[in-house]
């Protein structure tokens, strides 16, 4: 592999100076002169019709400035996919964390005393907390064109004729639960109107574009009207995918002329945030006696809640990795995506393919321990590697770590005592146990068009400033974005600044999401760099009369390969300010991609990360607790352009796996969430998360920036399924939802026998 | 000192709290019911100090009280009056970083940073109490605050490191 000066080196990311001593401004961190504070009314019901709103009384509150209902929204219906969800509620609350009204006022505490004070009465309307009622049709609807927001069915080859040759078949039913983003930072925002007659919204989000949008088209401003900025974000992971605060403010700004801060509390942004889609996953597997998988049939529903959100993607993502890793000769997938009153979801690092992978990684597992194959051999028999054919019959053209990091992981030391654990009985009532499972999913969003911008200023003291609209939401980009830049440009990373997220300030570079803002802003920059290079050496040649093709650079100079003369970036900057020729440079990168086969939006994708897990948990047979003693992670995600970065997202997103599996249960009785903060909703603390080791698998994505792919959401997906294997390593009883929360495991454990301790 | 957050002329019962906060001596009118965290970052502008939870449970508004470590939004800022406060602000001394801080930076102990100041916070009480921690001890001391980024493995790096830097 070649060897960077700043790419692949484990450098301290620079955004984590200011971080580490308190100096990093978060959206929450914004305060102004003559500000408002935002308070939201949020609905009391799960699912009722709105007979009235009366504001008089909270308009009469000392301090209260101005009340806001769904009268002050121009066009109050948005959405990404499907436009059904309100800025302010006006027929129905379909949700309990549904705005209502919005209030501004000079102190928190009056607004939030006013919100009280909005006498709203409601008719409550039958709630549709369960999906299988909510598609029979005949019950209460939570939107007019009925529960069903989308149905599709994909098949390829035959799965009848397959079953009927197969020497082993696996069927189960799985539940995967609501999962909870948790960011640390709940949802911020500051507004106000900038030097140049701007609303202007500092606040949480994944893409300042996208944001920008839904502002003008919800409060129907132009465009020049608004700006975007969105500073260092404290955590997202899917979570600010979709709109939260940012309308609310520019309202409150457009009404009143003054600036406007929301920060909303701990329960307020648990009850209201968008959740990871609750699954019910009904697959049945076949093989034939060598373990060769031969079938797959699946169907899949995935609540919705309330609204879309990115649901109709998160469904496709589900349909897409629902055989995982696998070449599968045979598929039939139904999917649906479906209406409730149990909460809103929408995106979580992972987006779909967690739920999948806890079903058919546990059905793979089933189906080798009824051939007694060994679980690791029969997924190198059944995994795609680069050049083959998926199931949608796709040439998987990207490259393909999954059989490199099932080897690691056969040789691993933990695989290799698994048995010899399993027996280990330290106490009478602990069970111990070794699983494992492999991962996919792809990067990109698929083929749906995504395209983005970079653009390059070099400064007239001869630095560069890289402006580009990703959002740091703690994943690091900027830091490797600086990094590549160093090496493209040639320069020291110190000469590099990055300016981000600011529509009024930095090109379009697409959404912040499906783990490959790496990717496309990478290329971009590449693209913007060869522009840059080219104008440094239009330079060169202006002063040395010296021809192009003898010019390269070389650390902070542009250099002629034949004489040795040498013009400083700085000189350059000079000689291109002065010939007009301008110190700019842009580089746009459109995401190859496919044509969506019939009944999906955007799969199959070109490009995938793997990666494989090994768990291994001890099991209390008595308590039905489930201790994760250690996990194993082996991640394909290209080139690593920064060790510590890389290996930092893979830890924490199997952390957020840990939680998924056995911790994170997210109770919602009858469309009411009942774990509403951090004290009833339990996620990951040091004592939960185990000793990790990330192994990475380098493959060399040849169409990635300097060979690298995308890291983001990997990590999560093989952990629950990982962690289920092992549960049934341990205990000899295999767990079909998750979250495996002590509960669910005894009452499991005790049907089986196996809770005598012995 | 610039206030962020204004009274209303009208409510009535409002309080006054002094305390020293870095070293530095402060006072303000006050709404009883306000928080300590509330106080350090509406009033007083020291937005290092974060709010994440209300609850005690995720610790990323820790700062040292009177010398030992709390949950900032636990307490009322009434509470504090008359108190010593340190918050993250306080511990770089003369553009010099605290060794807590240089090895968070280093070890990569952070991604988003939000809970950064309130784990250092709490590090920094730790090694005051034990300055030769083992790793067992670390993930004890640090039980109570809460990451969703990281997975704690380079936090428990970072704080090792940062004990064998103040040892020299």
């Amino acid at each position: 592999m070649q060897q960077f000066r700043w790419v692949g080196r484990p450098i301290p990311r620079l955004d984590a100076l200011d971080k580490a001593v308190g100096r990093t401004k978060y959206p929450s961190d914004y305060y102004m002169d003559n500000m408002l504070w935002g308070k939201v009314l949020r609905s009391k019901y799960p699912h009722a019709k709105i007979l009235s709103i009366d504001v008089s009384k909270a308009l009469k509150h000392p301090g209260v400035v101005a009340v806001f209902t769904h009268k002050d929204i121009p066009n109050n219906r948005f959405g990404l996919f499907h436009k059904d969800r309100p800025v302010l509620c006006d027929d129905k609350v379909r949700y309990i964390g549904d705005p209502v009204a919005l209030v501004a006022a000079e102190t928190p505490e009056a607004a939030e005393d006013a919100a009280n004070l909005i006498d709203v009465r409601y008719e409550p309307l039958p709630v549709v907390d369960d999906v299988f009622k909510a598609v029979e049709g005949d019950g209460a609807k939570v939107h007019e064109r009925g529960n069903v927001a989308r149905q599709t069915r994909i098949t390829f080859g035959d799965v009848e004729e397959a079953f009927d040759n197969a020497e082993v078949i696996v069927e189960n039913t799985y539940r995967t639960g609501a999962q909870i983003h948790a960011y640390l930072e709940t949802e911020a925002g500051l507004s106000y109107i900038d030097e140049k007659g701007r609303i202007t919204i500092v606040s949480c989000g994944q893409s300042p574009y996208r944001d920008k949008k839904e502002i003008c088209e919800t409060l129907a401003l132009p465009e020049e009207k608004v700006r975007v900025i969105i500073p260092p974000v404290g955590g997202a992971f899917g979570g600010k995918d979709d709109i939260s605060v940012q309308i609310f403010l520019a309202l409150i700004t457009l009404k009143t002329g003054r600036p406007a801060k929301m920060f909303l509390s701990r329960e307020e942004s648990t009850i209201s945030s968008t959740k990871r889609h609750m699954a019910y996953i009904t697959m049945k597997t076949a093989a034939d006696k060598n373990g060769k998988l031969l079938a797959n049939q699946t169907e899949i529903i995935l609540d919705t809640g309330a609204y879309e959100g990115l649901g109709p993607a998160v469904l496709d993502v589900a349909i897409e990795n629902c055989n995982g890793p696998y070449k599968i000769p045979n598929i039939d997938i139904k999917a649906k995506l479906v209406y409730t009153n149990n909460y809103f979801a929408s995106a979580f690092r992972g987006f779909g393919a967690p739920q999948v992978m806890f079903a058919i990684e546990s059905q793979v597992d089933a189906i080798a321990e009824k051939l007694g194959l060994d679980p690791i051999e029969i997924r190198l028999r059944n995994v795609v590697r680069r050049g083959d054919y998926g199931v949608f019959r796709n040439k998987i053209e990207g490259s393909v770590g999954i059989a490199d990091a099932l080897e690691k992981a056969r040789m691993h030391e933990l695989w290799l005592r698994r048995d010899d654990i399993r027996k280990t009985r330290h106490r009478p009532w602990i069970r111990q146990g070794v699983g494992v499972a492999a991962a996919v999913k792809g990067y990109t969003i698929g083929a749906l068009p995504d395209k983005g911008v970079v653009g390059i200023e070099l400064t007239t003291d001869g630095r560069f400033i890289i402006k580009l609209s990703s959002t740091e939401i703690g994943q690091g980009v900027v830091a490797a974005i600086a990094q590549i830049a160093a090496d493209m440009l040639s320069c020291h990373l110190k000469n590099i600044e990055i300016k981000a997220a600011d529509t009024s300030q930095t090109p379009d570079t697409s959404v912040t999401s499906a783990s490959r803002q790496l990717y496309l802003a990478g290329n971009a920059l590449r693209k913007a760099s060869e522009e840059m290079i080219k104008k440094l050496i239009t330079a060169f040649s202006i002063a040395t009369g010296e021809p192009a093709y003898n010019a390269s650079v070389s650390d902070g100079y542009v250099v002629s390969t034949s004489t040795g003369r040498r013009l400083s970036y700085s000189e350059a900057a000079r000689i291109l300010e002065e010939k007009g020729i301008g110190r700019e440079a842009f580089g746009e990168y459109e995401v190859p991609r496919t044509t969506p086969i019939p009944g999906t939006l955007e799969i199959p994708h070109l490009f995938y990360m793997y990666a494989a897990a090994i768990a291994h948990v001890e099991v209390n047979i008595l308590t039905g607790v489930v201790k994760v003693k250690k996990l194993v992670l082996l991640p394909d995600a290209g080139r690593v352009i920064n060790p510590q970065t890389f290996t930092g997202q893979v830890e924490g997103a199997a952390a957020q796996g840990i939680g998924y599996a056995v911790l994170e249960d997210a109770k919602i009785e009858q469309g009411i969430l009942r774990t509403i903060n951090l004290s009833t909703y339990l996620i990951p603390s040091i004592k939960d998360a185990p000793a990790m080791e990330v192994i990475p698998i380098e493959t060399t994505e040849d169409t990635g920036p300097l060979g690298a792919k995308g890291v983001g959401e990997i990590g999560i997906i093989p952990v629950a399924p990982a962690v289920a294997n092992a549960i049934k390593h341990a205990t000899g009883v295999r767990v079909l939802e998750v979250p495996i929360t002590p509960e669910r495991l005894y009452r499991r454990l005790k049907e089986a026998g196996q809770n005598t301790p012995r | 000192m610039a206030r962020k957050k204004q009274l209303l002329e009208t409510a009535e019962t409002y309080v006054s709290v002094s305390m020293k906060v870095n070293g530095v001596p402060c006072s303000a009118k006050i709404e009883p019911r306000t928080l300590l965290v509330h106080f350090l970052r509406d009033v007083l502008g020291l937005t290092g100090t974060h709010w994440g939870c209300d609850t005690g449970n995720c610790g990323a508004c820790t700062v040292i009280m009177n010398g030992k470590s709390v949950k900032s939004c636990n307490i009322f800022a009434v509470q504090a009056d008359g108190a010593e406060i340190i918050t993250i602000e306080g511990l770089a001394k003369d553009g010099q970083l605290h060794p807590i801080q240089e090895a968070f930076w280093e070890n990569h102990g952070l991604q988003c940073g939000f809970c950064t100041p309130g784990f250092i916070m709490q590090a920094y009480w730790l090694l005051q109490q034990n300055p030769n921690p083992t790793e067992e001890e670390v993930r004890r001391g640090i039980s109570g605050n809460i990451c969703r980024c990281t997975g704690y493995q380079n936090i428990v790096k970072a704080i090792l490191t940062a004990a064998e830097k103040m040892k020299r």
